[in-house]
Order: C-alpha cells, then structure tokens, then sequence
C-alpha cells in the first residue's frame, strides 16, 4: 500500500467482518427469488423471437381463456407516454421509450423484446398460455452493427428519429445516429504536422454482458387501496419506485420498494424490466405476482454494454504526446443512451494532451438497450487509446511506463470537457507500477510477453440520506437506503464509528426499504462509500453536538467547555467530569430524549480515480488461447475505508475486463438471434481461468470527503483490455485491434488468415 | 467571474470562442450572458425552463448536475458535457 498524505485512524483502514456475512454463508440473506408470499402467483413473459419486426396484431383471447389464468397484460394496459426525455431524480428517461422497452407496442426491436405477460397459480400454466398468444408480425429487416446502422441505406429503427447534437437537430432525414458530439482542444492539424510520430488504427470492441450471477426477479402486491410493494433485485430501490411511478402514472408515495440482497449488478440493474409488468399483473388478479428472468431472458433481453467501432490517430513529438483526434460510434441498442460520451470524457484522462478532437456518435442497433457496465463507456475507448499509447511507446523506444509518466495529467491538468482536474493520483499510481515488484521483475520464456495500460473514471456523487439511532446501551443502529453490492454496510458502520470514536461493532447497519427513510440514489458510479459515507459522517457529527449538549446540561457548563474525542465527553473547567458515549448514552431518556443522528445530502466533490496494471500472458501457439501469468492493478482509491473490499473490487473488475479481452461477445447469427445465450456458450472467466490479482492501494485523500474517499469500483475494469493487448502484441508481434482475443481470433493471425 | 468553456458542436454560435469569461452568480445568468455573445446558445442547453435532461456540468473539475438556480462562486471553470451515470 503506498499512502500520501493520509491522517492517522482508528477504524478506518482495518479489516472487520462484515455486518452481513453470516446471513450470508449460513444462506439466510433474502434475495429476490427467495420470496414467499400468501396467495402468490408467477407471470411469464411473452418476448419476440424477431430481432426487428411491426406488431400487426396481438390476439391474447385463448390466453386469457386457458384454464388457470389469472391475468393477461399487453402494452395497451400501460399509460400512454410522452416521446420526450424527463428527468427523473438521477436518471434521465424518454418514458415513452421506457414503456416500450417494457411491452413493445408498435414495434419490436430486439429477438427477446417482451410483448405479452400472463399469471397464473402454476408457471407451467403460464407458460401454456403464453404459447396460445398470436402475435403477427411485419418482419423487417435488421441491423445489428454499428458501422452498418451509420449508413444512409440502413434500414431505421425509429422512422422519426433524426440525429440530435446538444439540443439541437443536425440531420436532415431520419437516421439511426442517435446524437453527435464533439470535444476539441487546440490546433490538431498543427499537431499532427509537426509530429515525430503518428499512428492511426480502427479498434472494434464486441457488446458485453456485466454477467451478474443472479438473473433479474420482481415480486408486486397491489393492494385494494392502491398501494403497492415491489420486492426486487436491483442497484437502487428508489430509481425503481421513480421509474414505476413514472411508467404506470401511480403516485410515488403509494410505492414501496423493497430492496432484496442482490447478487451483483454492475449497472446492469439500474433499469427496469420486471417491476410494470408484476405490478399490473398484480393488479389485474388481485394477486401478488412473481415474475423471474431465464439466464437467456437476462442476455437477450436486459442491457449489456456497448459494441463499438473507434478509429483513432495519435501524434507525438519528442516523448510527448502532442495531438489525438479520434471518432467514437457506440451501439445503443434499440433506444439510444450510449455511453459514448463518458468514453470519450475518459480516453484521454491519464495524459496531457493540448491538441485534440473526439467525434461521439450514439447508433441505435436490433440489441437489447445497453445499460451501464462498470466504468460505463471507458474500457472500449482506453483499449484505443492504450493500445495506440504503447505502439508510439514502442516506436520511440521508450519504457511504455515511463512514457505515460511523462505525459501524465496532473492537478491543474486540462481535461477534454476543458476544465482542470482537482487532486488527483494519476502520478502516484504510475509511480508505484514503475516500482512494484511485478514490473521490476523481468518477464521471460517464449510466447510470453508483458502489457500495461492506464485508465480513468470520474465516479459520482448524488444524493444519499441515513439516520443513526443510539440505543442506552451504547450501540447504534444505522439505517441506510443504498443497496449493499460491495460491502457498504461494512464501510458505512466503519465511518460512522470512526466519527464517533466508538467500536465497530457496536454498529448495526440495515438497509430499508423506500418508506422508511429519505431518499437515496442508485448504488451506481462508485458512489455509495464515498455519497453515503459523507452522510454518515454528518449523522455522526449530529450526535456528536447532541451528547454534546446533554453532556453540558449534566455539567452545567457551557457547550464550548465540553470536548467530544476518542468515544468520550469531558469538561474542560473540570477534569473530573467524564462521560463515556455509552455512559451518556444510558442517559438519554433524563436529559432529552432518544439521540439520534441524520443527515440527507447531495454529496459534491466526488474524487475521480485513475488506475494502471500490468499484465503477463502467454500465448499458445498452437492453440491460440491466452493466459494470464500474472496480473498487478495499481490504483488510487483516496483512502481505503475497509482494505479487503477495495481489493475485492479491484480484483472482480479486473477478472470481467480479462473476460472482455479474451472471450465474451454477444455472437449473433444473420437473423438477429443471439447464438451463445447461456453461460455455457458465453465464456465468462472462472476461477480456472485467472491467477491471483495483486493490488495496490494507492492512497491520495480526496479533499472533497471528509475521510478523502474516492470511488473504487468502476475504474479496474477500464484498463484490462488494453493492458492483456499490448501482453499478447508484446508476446506474437501481432497487435490486435478487435476484442475479443479468443483463441480463433489468436490462432488465425498467428497464421496470418485474418 | 466565472470562465465557461464552450460545447464544440456550440462554437459556430460564438463565431469560434471556445472560452468565454462571465460575470455571472448562477448558472442561469451565466447561460443568459453567454446567450448575449452567442444568439441561441441558451436554447440549446435549457428547455422549457430547465436544463436539458441530457446534459449535465463539469464544475471545478467534477461533473455534477446543475440546475438553473444553482450558485457558482466567482473563479469558477464550467463546462457544458452529455450527461453520464456509472455502473
């Protein structure tokens, strides 16, 4: 661990078991698919089997007949919506959009588009209804490629979309380019006639599922008085009870979202797609309804991250990096929202770069709509950039590190929105993979070869409530609206003991649902430990001034005679008065009533986090398939509240970035059928596949927290794919520009039958 | 004042400025100013009375989404950036 700067603690920086682990293990936590309720019945969804086709007519009448059914649901059920965006607390929607990505209406966009629900007692019944639906279809042709949906001749998606560029229209006949933009700096022409060095590829990335064990599962009860609880799986139980509200027109506090445990997310549980249809199958039977995703229902049919196509050129002169102009052309999916923007915000965060101009395009496709993954948008845009990075590195003949180091961004650096960057650890993170053991080692053998590579994300902020309650005997029960992914329950109570100087243990963290407390965003963007901590740490400096208070009563002095520190009060005129928290805590019903802390913000100052690995693989050659020796992510995480965790989510990044690189893509046959819909034929890593991660914990103190927290869990993703390509260049000779790098792929250039 | 950096794709509308330094104290003054130099700009970021959902601020180095009554302490850089969320 490598620490600047850093204040001496208690609590933080230790590694206690987490508050929930043993529901956990003994398998006692609830998650979504553990739900029982009286009188429960499953729903089943009808999804298209074309990738692109107009609903002619949707005839449910056998459905709705068959024996056992208890409702039936097609798009005609859900309010009519506005075709326009709205914001919706942290998200932005086009509810119309959202409706349709719930129940298509007119068209179906994607092979798995869900078009009809039904419920009944039994989901073999269900299951025998749905058959009995007749949809009839205007097959239309498809288009499932970025590049292929850009051209002027591609078959369109949406007939009255037109390309849009910052509030204004920019394409004169409708297209599938959603949305242009650009950023530019400098002279880049100037830039690029003056170089030393310029090198120009194409890069292709394939869409990626986030591959979270646990497929999407909704439980709904619609009660007579028209309330409604959701018991769900998903990253933020009040985005859930927006976006409901929002698509059913039901008003926000007559929902109750419960949130269950979850079994991972990484974006891809930010939207919704169960919560409508259990709630309005509820509805319609008078039954709460449960409705569950097939592991091919979750590939089809829920957002995966982005294919892309980028072409990029870089110019260096000198060991300078001194222009980059590239052109970014994300898939969407069938509604557009790419993260295309964010990628091009990242690319070239690690360096400072005067010269430059990025092209964004946001391309509708015949996929599913993507949805955030880790990082969104800066893995497909840093395998460019890195790649091109080492290349120059290489041409110059100067150490790939050392060469980021010399043209690494800095506080007071410029970034491409323009704006100079805050504190941040860039530096720092080079600086200990130029020292660590793993780069300092040299790397031998045949067919063996060594990569590293950099990569940024920004991480968010956004609004987070808690409320900390002290019992009389001392403890504290701590209750927050955030979804534990990453252990937060553990770095919640660490900060709040840390506050207030008390044990870790004596700290019991819930989280509740949407009824009972304020409103928290999504667990999303690397937020909660640092939004949620900064709210725990203002609940704690809310007790903190009420004991103070009680404790100057009892004193009779004034509240500036009273000191709080290390878990205790004392009098400053008189050394014999001193309290325990516990001691006063045991008071609180004789000097005021219950103490308890809350704090409701919208958390500023979020840190962004910036990281570099190194990578050894071998490359068989007469296989094609790559292994990973040795794996190092270097990162600056501010500081790292609970050390294990922030290893665990470095590792897990970088594990989903090797699965990237080398085998998973979404494998489409020419009638838009997604072909390799299970785990089976999806290769994601397992255990097997990868050796122990090493991390290293870079800490630079985010000023803008009071503990200096940045987020940690986005940006250890964002340099793999780069990092294992310039391994496998540095192995064979041969630079791969196409993810991913699976054995056929490897084997085939190897061979030279590209 | 406040130094605001101008959108690429807005340019055209200040005839090429990529940084314009404003007196302003909220971000609805300072989108009104720049409207002054640069006819249409203002309508290309608020609509109907607020922020276009699909855009949010770079503020000090940190995207964050503003509203039109937000303050800006003077010395503030401020850019204009598609909006963004993370997994």
């Amino acid at each position: 661990m490598t620490t600047v700067e850093k204040p001496a603690y208690s609590v933080i920086g230790t590694r206690p078991v987490r508050p929930d682990g043993v529901e956990k293990v003994t398998g006692k936590a609830q998650y979504g698919a553990d739900i029982r309720l009286s009188g429960m019945i499953f729903g089943r969804v009808l999804r298209s089997p074309h990738a692109h086709a107009r609903i002619l007519s949707i005839d449910t009448s056998a459905a709705e007949a068959h024996p056992g059914i208890l409702a039936v649901l097609t798009y005609r059920d859900l309010p009519a919506a506005e075709d326009k965006m709205e914001e919706l607390g942290e998200s932005n929607i086009n509810v119309k959009e959202a409706s349709d990505n719930v129940l298509a209406s007119d068209k179906v966009l994607y092979r798995g588009h869900a078009i009809a629900a039904v419920a009944a007692a039994s989901p073999h019944v269900a299951e025998e209804a749905l058959a009995k639906i007749k949809v009839e279809y205007e097959i239309l042709p498809a288009v499932l490629d970025v590049r292929d949906a850009m051209r002027e001749d591609a078959p369109l998606l949406n007939e009255r979309r037109f390309t849009k560029s910052m509030g204004g229209v920019m394409s004169e006949k409708p297209s599938n380019i959603a949305a242009h933009n650009q950023f530019k700096g400098g002279d880049i022409d100037a830039a690029f006639a003056d170089a030393d060095v310029v090198i120009e590829r194409e890069f292709t990335t394939s869409m990626v599922h986030q591959g979270y064990i646990e497929p999407q599962v909704s439980t709904a009860s619609w009660n007579a008085d028209g309330t409604l609880t959701i018991w769900t799986s998903t990253q933020g139980a009040f985005a859930v009870r927006g976006l409901v509200a929002e698509i059913l027109r039901h008003p926000v506090s007559s929902i109750r979202v419960v949130p269950m445990e979850i079994g991972g997310g990484f974006g891809g549980k930010l939207p919704i797609y169960l919560d409508p249809v259990a709630a309005l199958l509820s509805k319609k039977s008078g039954r709460p309804v449960k409705v569950s995703m097939s592991r091919t229902d979750v590939f089809e049919a829920t957002g995966p991250t982005s294919g892309t196509h980028i072409r990029l050129k870089m110019a260096a002169k000198g060991d300078r990096i001194t222009g980059v102009q590239a052109v970014l052309s994300y898939e969407a999916g069938a509604y557009p929202g790419s993260a295309v923007g964010a990628g091009a915000m990242c690319m070239l965060a690690p360096y400072n770069v005067e010269n430059f101009q990025l092209d964004t395009y946001d391309v509708v496709v015949n996929r599913p709509k993507t949805a955030a993954y880790r990082a969104p948008g800066a893995p497909a845009a840093a395998f460019a950039t890195e790649s091109v990075v080492d290349e120059i590195a290489r041409q110059l003949k100067i150490d790939p590190l050392e060469f980021r180091r010399k043209n690494a961004s800095r506080q007071d650096t410029r970034n491409v929105m323009g704006v100079a960057f805050p504190r941040i650890g860039n530096e720092e993170t080079l600086d200990a993979a130029i020292n660590s053991p793993h780069y300092r080692a040299p790397i031998e053998g045949p067919n063996r070869g060594r990569g590293v590579a950099s990569g940024f994300w920004f991480n968010g902020g956004m609004q987070s409530s808690v409320v900390a309650a002290v019992n009389t005997d001392g403890t504290i029960n701590l209750v927050e609206g955030s979804t534990d992914i990453g252990g937060t329950r553990a770095s919640l109570a660490m900060q709040l003991a840390e506050t207030l100087g008390v044990a870790y243990e004596t700290i019991r963290p819930v989280v509740v649902d949407t009824d009972s407390i304020g409103h928290n965003d999504v667990t999303g963007g690397s937020r909660t430990t640092f939004a949620s901590g900064m709210a725990v740490f203002e609940a704690g400096m809310d007790i903190r001034r009420q004991m103070i208070t009680r404790a100057a009563k009892l004193w009779s002095c004034t509240e500036d005679e009273v000191v709080y520190e290390d878990g205790g009060l004392r009098c400053l005129k008189d050394s014999t008065k001193e309290l325990t928290f516990k001691e006063l805590a045991a008071q609180s019903a004789r000097t005021g009533g219950p103490i308890v802390g809350k704090a409701s913000l919208i958390a500023r100052g979020a840190g962004g986090a910036f990281a570099t690995h190194i990578v050894d693989v071998e490359v068989d050659p007469d296989t094609g398939k790559v292994t990973i020796l040795r794996y190092t992510a270097v990162q600056d995480v501010g500081t790292a509240i609970h050390p294990a965790y922030v290893e665990g989510q470095i590792q897990g990044g970088v594990v989903q970035g090797i699965g990237w690189a080398l085998n998973e893509e979404y494998f489409y046959d020419e009638s838009g059928r997604m072909v390799n819909s299970s785990f089976l034929d999806y290769r994601m890593p397992t255990a097997l596949d990868v050796p122990n991660i090493d991390t290293i914990i870079v800490e630079v103190p985010n000023p803008g927290h009071p503990y200096g927290v940045r987020g940690v869990g986005e940006v250890p993703i964002v340099p793999p794919l780069a990092a294992i390509a310039n391994a496998v260049a540095d192995a064979t000779g041969h630079r791969f520009t196409a993810l991913p790098m699976s054995p056929r792929k490897v084997l085939e250039a190897l061979d030279g039958l590209e | 004042m406040i130094t605001v950096i101008i959108p690429a794709v807005l340019r055209g509308l200040c005839g090429g400025t990529a940084k314009l330094v404003i007196a302003a104290t909220t971000v609805d003054g300072l989108l009104r100013a720049v409207e002054e130099r640069c006819p249409g700009f203002y309508d290309r970021v608020v609509e109907q009375g607020h922020v276009r959902p699909e855009l949010m601020f770079a503020l000090d180095g940190e995207v964050v989404p503003l509203a039109l009554h937000d303050t800006l302490r003077s010395g503030a850089e401020i850019a204009i950036v598609p909006a963004m969320a993370g997994g």
